[in-house]
């Protein structure tokens, strides 16, 4: 029944933000939309971490398996970026890199000046 | 025989005994490039592609799979209230991460596409790569992408994350972890948040707040693209 509960609470607020995006004038995920509403929820008091928490961990636990069939489909594109492929990968593969690294030398750096304010 | 292979229950079923076989394969060797995501994805399409098993027979059940992304991600608010107070006192340096971040990604997919000399709609389709599929989705529509390259670029990028960013952390010395989640999160989105949740509870919840921000952020940078 506990988890049966859980997942109710999760599915619902999960259809919410479905609807919510429905009505958004800009593509935005839904996904990204019951996250917040889920945290709202919290911080505001309605929802306890308990009234969710069985769920939520083995959600998030188990998150890789839920992006497989995403992976799968990409042999479906093979055709169209044939060719492209390496390329593809080593603009991917860079990008990758310089993102990590400028978010997080910019966190550090951020938290460095703030810190060394507080102390003043 | 045919008629099993379109049950939903295949797809699920060839899911979940790959990644448990990948995951199996991982504990054994504790070699980071054995992502289980990875290895479960060669996995499928090796098995589809060897025995000519249609990919629409295999989505009946992966396509229920899918359905749960969306509440995985979501539930991701849980380790962020988890780790609120964190957040509301790292506040400023997280947005600044992720503005970074995500105007970093933007610059560096466009100009190195352009480097490598990808045609425009390719460029286009690289942009939004290190943000949610859904997001990713409608800025390359916006910026005359394709969609289903987008779709594929940022799931590789994800699975790269998962796969590179511990590397980095040791490299370049990332300790802190709230820094280290915030650099997850951005540049490989809800795919490298598994990894990072895997690495620990702040990383984890950090990341997933950077898939919210970044997200937001890059659908407003895109606009000044147009």
């Amino acid at each position: 029944m506990k988890l049966l509960k859980q997942l109710s609470i999760i599915l619902g607020i999960c259809l919410v933000g479905e609807g919510i995006a429905q009505i958004l004038p800009i593509s935005f995920p839904s996904s990204v939309i019951s996250m917040f509403l889920l945290l709202v929820l919290l911080i505001a008091g309605i929802l306890k971490m308990e009234h969710i928490k069985e769920v939520s961990e083995y959600l998030i636990q188990n998150m890789a398996f839920f992006f497989i069939p995403a992976g799968v489909a990409i042999v479906e594109q093979y055709e169209l970026v044939q060719g492209k492929i390496l390329i593809l990968l080593l603009v991917s593969f860079l990008t990758l890199i310089l993102t990590f690294l400028a978010a997080a030398y910019t966190v550090k750096g951020v938290i460095w000046l703030q810190e060394r304010r507080k102390d003043k | 025989m045919s008629e099993l292979l379109y049950s939903p229950l295949f797809g699920l079923v060839l899911s979940l005994l790959t990644f448990l076989f990948a995951k199996w394969i991982g504990s054994r060797l504790k070699l980071s490039v054995l992502n289980p995501l990875l290895l479960a994805i060669v996995f499928c399409i090796v098995i589809l592609q060897l025995f000519g098993i249609p990919l629409e027979a295999y989505e009946e059940g992966g396509d229920m799979i899918s359905v749960f992304l969306g509440p995985a991600t979501a539930v991701l608010a849980y380790s962020i209230y988890r780790q609120f107070a964190l957040l509301k006192k790292y506040f400023i340096p997280v947005l600044c991460g992720c503005l970074a971040g995500s105007i970093t990604s933007m610059a560096s997919a466009w100009l190195l596409s352009e480097l490598f000399g990808l045609e425009e709609d390719l460029q286009a389709s690289m942009i939004p790569k290190s943000v949610t599929t859904p997001i990713a989705i409608g800025i390359s529509e916006q910026l005359g992408g394709i969609p289903s390259v987008t779709v594929a670029v940022v799931i590789v990028t994800g699975i790269m994350g998962s796969i590179v960013c511990p590397y980095l952390m040791k490299i370049f010395r990332i300790q802190n972890r709230i820094a280290a989640g915030i650099a997850i999160g951005t540049c490989s989105h809800a795919v490298g948040t598994t990894k990072a949740v895997e690495i620990g509870e702040v990383e984890g919840a950090m990341s997933g707040i950077a898939i919210g921000v970044s997200g937001i952020l890059t659908v407003v940078l895109s606009l000044f693209l147009v």
